[in-house]
C-alpha cells in the first residue's frame, strides 16, 4: 500500500469511486442516499483518525471533540451571524485544526500510549461538558436547531443545485467530493516524502531522527490536518442534519464507533478505515430494528477483530493463507 | 463562604475522593502489573452496583454479606474475562493497543448485556445506616462516614498485602519485570489474573458503597472510569499509592471547585486539572520521572 | 544432566537457532561462546522456556522439559541468571534474594540457603536494605547470582555474567563461579570473550549464526586454530 501505487490498487480504488459517483443515478430513494452519505461521512472521519493513529502511531481517543467543535461552531456562526455554510465548511475545519494543534502540543511531549489516550479523551470530555452546560447558547441536550443549510446555486449543463431535506442528491455529491478530497489527500501524503517520514517514525522514532526528519513537526502537521478534516465533517453534519445535541456529536460513543470501524476494516492500511466505515454504517442501519443490540454487536465485533483478525477485513485474505503455518508458532509459556 | 461550610465541603470531597481512590487504585494496580489500560474498569464498578442492588435491595441480605458477595462475584467475572481475552492477547507481539481496544470492546459488551438483562431503569439502593453525625455546624451522614471508613480500610489492606505477603512480593516482582519474575518461579499469568480480579474488585467495592448515593444503571461506570483515568495520571500511572493520593486530592478539588461554581462544572474542573498536570508534570504529581 | 538435541528456534519468520545440540554433565562448567547475534542468549532462554521452541528436544536429568513453562524451571533444579542482572529495581537486596526462593519446594530450606549464600556473598548481609537499582553493576551481578542460588539449583545458567563489569569484578565473579561449582553445582554460561569463556570452563561450544560450529574441552578450544585465528586475532 505504500510507495508507488500498485496497478490493482489504483484500478480497484477508481472503480470504487466511480461506483459511488454513479450510485444516485440508479438509486433515487432518499433513505439509501442518506445511508450513502453517512458511509462516506464516517469513512472520512475514520480515515482522518487513522492518519494520526494508524500512521502517526499516536493513539488518540478524543477526535470526537473536533467533530463536535466543527459542527457547533459552524451551526452557531451560521445562526447568529448569517455567514454562508459554504464558507463555514472551511472555517470550521481551520478552527478544529487550531484546537488540534493546541491539544497535540502537550500530547506530543509524552510518549506513553495510555497517557495520550487519557489526555485526548479528557480534552474531548471538557469540550462536551462545556457545550452541554453552556445552555444559553447551545441549548444543551435540548438540541440546537434553526441551523442554515447550504445555499443553492446553478451550474452550467446541470442547472440548479438545491439543498433541501427532500432532495438528498446534492448533499450526496457534496459529501462525495469531501470524501474524495480526504482520500486523495491521505494517499498523496502517504506517497510523498512526508509519508515516508511518517512511516519511518512509526517503525522507530530513532530511525526517523537519524533520517533528519523532525518527528514532532510532522506529527503536529498530521494531527492538525486530521483535526481539520474531522472539523469539516462536523460542519457538513450540522448543515446536513440541521439539529445537534452534545450526545450525538461529542459522546465517547462517537469515537468508539470510529475505532470499531477502523479495527474491523484493518489498522495500518488505506482501505481498512473505508471498508470498516461502510460495513459498520450499513450494518448499523440494517440493525436499526434491533435497537438494543446495536452497541452489543459493535462491542462484540471490536473484541472478535482484536482477538482473531488483527488485520481486519482488509487483510483477511492474506491472514487465511497464513493460517496453515499458525499452529506451529503458538508460544510456550 | 463560612469556614464550617468550607470544612464540610472538604470533608465531602474526601468522601468522594476515597471512592475515586478505590477506582483509581484498582486501575493503577492493573496498569502497573500488566501494562493494560482497562477501559472496562467502569463496567466492573457497574456490576458491583447491580449485584449489591439485587442482594441488598432485592433479596434483603445484610450488607455485611451482600457487599463481599457482590465484590467477589464481580472479581470472579473479571478473572474469567481476563483469562479468556487479555491473557491471550498479551502473549502476542504489539499487544499494547490490542489490549486497549479489547477492553473497549469488553466495556461495550458488559454495558449492553446489563442493559438487556436488567433494563435501563435507574435503581436505587437504600442507605446501609441512617442518621447524621453533627459536630458543631458540621453535619455528615453516617452513610458517608461508612463509605470513607470502608474505602480507607480496604485500601490499607491491599497496601499491606502488597507490602508484606508472599503474594504481594510476587505482584511487585511481576510489575517490575515479568520475565525476571518468571525465572524466579512466579507464574506471572496467575499473578496477572489475580491482580486484574483484585483491581476489578476494588471498583466493584466502590460501587457497593456508592450505590445508596447514586442510581444503579448500566451506564453508571463511564463517569467513574473517566475520573479514575484522571486519578491515575495525577498519581503517576501504575502507582497504587499515587492513585490513592490523587483520588482524594481530586475529590477535594472537585468539592471545593463545585462550591465556588456549580455542580455541572465539576467534570470541567477535574479534566482541566488533568491537562494542567500533563503540561507541567507528565509523570504525575507523586510519580517519579522515568527515563 | 542437560541434553539439548536438534533444537530449532524461530522469531516470526527468522530462524535464530539451527539444529542445535549441546550437553552439560553433572558438576560440569560449560561455556557457550559466540559473537553478537550468534544465538547464545536465545539458547539459554529457550532451555528455560522463556522463548518458544520450534522443534527439538530439551531433557533435564532424563526428563523431557521441552514444553515446560518457564516458572516451573526452578522447581526441577534449574536456575537462570538473566543478562544484565535484571534485579527488581525498586526492591531491596534482601527482597530480591528472597524472591529467588519463591518456588514452593525452596521455601522450607530458605534459612539454610540464605546462610550459605550470605557466606559466599557477604555483600548481601552488608547491604540487605539497599534498593537494588542503587548498586554498582558488579554488586548487582553478585546479588543476581545469589538470587539464582536461593532455589537450590543443580544447574545454574548464566546469560553473559561478565557483561559490562570491571576487570576486577570479572575476576571476582570467576572465583565465585568456581566456588559454586566446587559445591557440585553444574554451570552453563555464555560469553563472547574467548579467554573468559573457554578459559574458565571444562568444556565449550563455539556458536556462529545460530549453529554449533565447534565443541571440545575448554583448554582444547583455546588452542584450536580456527578459534585462535578468528577470535584471538593471531595470524
Amino acid at each position: 500500500m505504500f510507495g508507488a501505487p500498485t496497478r490493482t490498487f489504483s484500478v480497484n480504488f477508481a472503480l470504487f469511486l466511480v461506483a459511488l459517483a454513479l450510485f444516485p443515478v440508479f438509486v433515487r430513494d432518499s433513505y439509501y442516499l442518506h445511508v450513502g452519505i453517512l458511509c462516506m461521512l464516517f469513512a472520512s472521519f475514520a480515515l482522518s483518525w487513522h492518519l494520526v493513529t494508524g500512521y502517526g502511531g499516536l493513539k488518540t481517543f478524543g477526535h470526537q471533540a473536533f467533530f463536535g467543535i466543527g459542527a457547533y461552531f459552524s451551526a452557531l456562526v451560521s445562526i447568529h451571524f448569517g455567514i454562508s455554510p459554504w464558507l463555514l465548511l472551511l472555517v470550521a475545519g481551520i478552527v478544529a485544526a487550531i484546537l488540534g494543534l493546541l491539544i497535540a502540543t502537550p500530547v506530543l511531549r509524552i510518549r506513553s500510549m495510555p497517557h495520550v489516550a487519557i489526555v485526548t479523551l479528557s480534552f474531548a470530555e471538557i469540550i462536551r461538558a462545556v457545550i452541554s452546560n453552556w445552555r444559553d447558547v447551545t441549548r444543551g441536550e435540548l438540541g440546537l436547531w434553526g441551523i442554515r443549510t447550504f445555499e443553492s446555486f446553478s451550474l452550467p449543463l446541470i442547472g440548479a443545485v438545491s439543498f433541501t431535506s427532500t432532495d438528498k442528491v446534492s448533499f450526496y455529491y457534496l459529501m462525495f467530493l469531501l470524501f474524495a478530497l480526504v482520500c486523495f489527500t491521505v494517499l498523496a501524503i502517504m506517497r510523498s516524502q512526508y509519508g515516508l517520514a511518517i512511516i519511518a517514525m512509526r517503525e522507530s522514532e530513532n530511525a526517523a531522527d537519524s533520517l533528519g526528519v523532525n518527528v514532532v513537526k510532522y506529527k503536529l502537521f498530521l494531527f492538525a490536518l486530521s483535526a481539520f478534516f474531522v472539523g469539516v465533517c462536523g460542519s457538513f453534519y450540522a448543515h446536513y442534519l440541521l439539529i445537534l445535541t452534545p450526545s450525538a456529536v461529542l459522546h465517547i460513543e462517537v469515537i468508539i464507533l470510529v475505532i470499531a470501524m477502523t479495527l474491523v476494516g484493518g489498522v495500518g492500511t488505506f482501505a481498512g478505515p473505508i471498508i470498516g466505515a461502510f460495513l459498520l454504517t450499513i450494518l448499523g442501519e440494517w440493525l436499526r430494528g434491533f435497537g438494543d443490540y446495536r452497541m452489543l454487536i459493535y462491542g462484540t465485533m471490536i473484541l472478535l477483530c482484536v482477538m482473531f483478525f488483527p488485520g481486519g477485513v482488509a487483510k483477511l485474505g492474506s491472514r487465511l493463507r497464513e493460517f496453515g503455518g499458525f499452529s506451529a508458532r503458538v508460544a510456550r509459556r | 463562604m463560612p469556614i464550617s461550610l468550607l470544612f464540610e465541603q472538604i470533608l465531602n470531597g474526601i468522601v468522594l475522593g476515597s471512592m475515586y481512590a478505590l477506582m483509581g487504585g484498582g486501575l493503577a494496580l492493573i496498569y502497573g502489573t500488566m501494562r493494560i489500560l482497562n477501559f472496562a474498569h467502569g463496567e466492573f464498578f457497574m456490576l458491583g452496583g447491580f449485584f449489591v442492588f439485587f442482594l441488598f435491595a432485592g433479596a434483603h441480605i445484610t450488607p455485611f454479606l451482600a457487599v463481599p458477595i457482590a465484590v467477589l462475584a464481580a472479581a470472579a467475572i473479571a478473572a474469567g474475562i481476563q483469562r479468556s481475552t487479555l491473557a491471550i492477547l498479551q502473549r502476542r507481539d504489539g499487544w499494547l493497543f490490542a489490549t486497549i481496544a479489547a477492553t473497549l470492546g469488553i466495556s461495550i459488551i458488559l454495558q449492553n448485556v446489563a442493559l438487556l438483562l436488567w433494563g435501563e431503569r435507574f435503581q436505587s439502593v437504600p442507605y446501609y445506616i441512617e442518621g447524621t453525625l453533627a459536630v458543631g455546624d458540621i453535619r455528615m451522614a453516617y452513610q458517608r462516614l461508612l463509605i470513607l471508613a470502608v474505602a480507607l480500610c480496604s485500601l490499607a489492606l491491599v497496601g499491606l498485602v502488597l507490602r508484606y505477603t508472599r503474594f504481594g512480593l510476587a505482584v511487585r516482582a511481576t510489575a517490575q519485570d515479568q520475565e525476571a519474575a518468571k525465572v524466579m518461579g512466579i507464574s506471572t499469568e496467575r499473578i496477572n489474573t489475580a491482580t486484574f480480579a483484585m483491581g476489578a474488585g476494588l471498583a466493584a467495592l466502590a460501587a457497593t458503597m456508592l450505590a445508596p448515593l447514586i442510581a444503579v444503571n448500566p451506564w453508571m461506570g463511564l463517569p467513574l472510569l473517566l475520573k479514575a483515568f484522571v486519578v491515575v495520571v495525577l498519581g503517576g500511572l501504575g502507582s497504587f499509592k499515587g492513585a490513592i493520593l490523587g483520588g482524594i486530592l481530586l475529590g477535594v478539588i472537585e468539592a471545593v471547585g463545585m462550591s465556588m461554581t456549580s455542580a455541572e462544572w465539576r467534570d470541567v474542573i477535574s479534566y482541566s486539572v488533568l491537562i494542567a498536570v500533563i503540561w507541567l508534570r507528565p509523570w504525575g504529581l507523586f510519580g517519579v520521572k522515568e527515563r | 544432566m542437560l541434553e539439548v538435541s536438534g533444537l530449532n528456534v524461530k522469531y516470526g519468520d527468522a530462524q535464530v537457532l539451527w539444529d542445535m545440540s549441546i550437553k552439560v554433565g553433572a558438576g560440569e562448567v560449560v561455556a557457550v561462546m559466540g559473537p553478537n547475534g550468534s544465538g547464545k542468549s536465545t539458547l539459554l532462554k529457550a532451555i528455560c522456556g522463556l522463548v518458544a521452541i520450534h522443534s527439538g528436544q530439551i531433557k533435564f536429568e532424563g526428563k523431557d522439559i521441552s514444553s515446560m513453562p518457564a516458572h516451573n524451571m526452578t522447581s526441577i533444579g534449574m536456575s537462570l541468571v538473566l543478562e544484565r542482572r535484571r534485579l527488581f529495581p525498586s526492591m531491596t537486596v534482601m527482597e530480591n534474594v528472597m524472591l529467588g526462593a519463591y518456588a514452593k519446594h525452596a521455601r522450607d530450606k530458605t534459612k539454610e540457603r540464605l546462610a550459605w549464600v550470605e557466606e559466599l556473598f557477604p555483600i548481601i548481609r552488608e547491604r540487605r536494605d539497599q534498593i537494588a537499582s542503587r548498586m554498582s553493576g558488579g554488586e548487582q551481578q553478585m546479588v543476581a547470582i545469589a538470587r539464582g542460588l536461593m532455589s537450590g539449583p543443580r544447574l545454574l545458567l548464566m546469560d553473559e555474567p561478565f557483561l559490562g563489569l570491571s576487570p576486577k569484578m570479572v575476576s571476582a565473579i570467576v572465583t565465585l563461579v568456581q566456588a559454586i561449582n566446587k559445591r557440585g553445582i553444574a554451570v552453563l554460561f555464555n560469553e563472547q570473550n574467548v579467554q573468559l569463556s573457554f578459559g574458565n570452563a571444562h568444556r565449550g561450544y563455539l556458536l556462529e549464526s545460530g549453529r554449533v560450529v565447534l565443541e571440545g574441552a575448554g583448554l582444547e578450544m583455546l588452542q584450536n586454530e580456527t578459534v585462535k585465528r578468528v577470535y584471538l586475532g593471531s595470524h
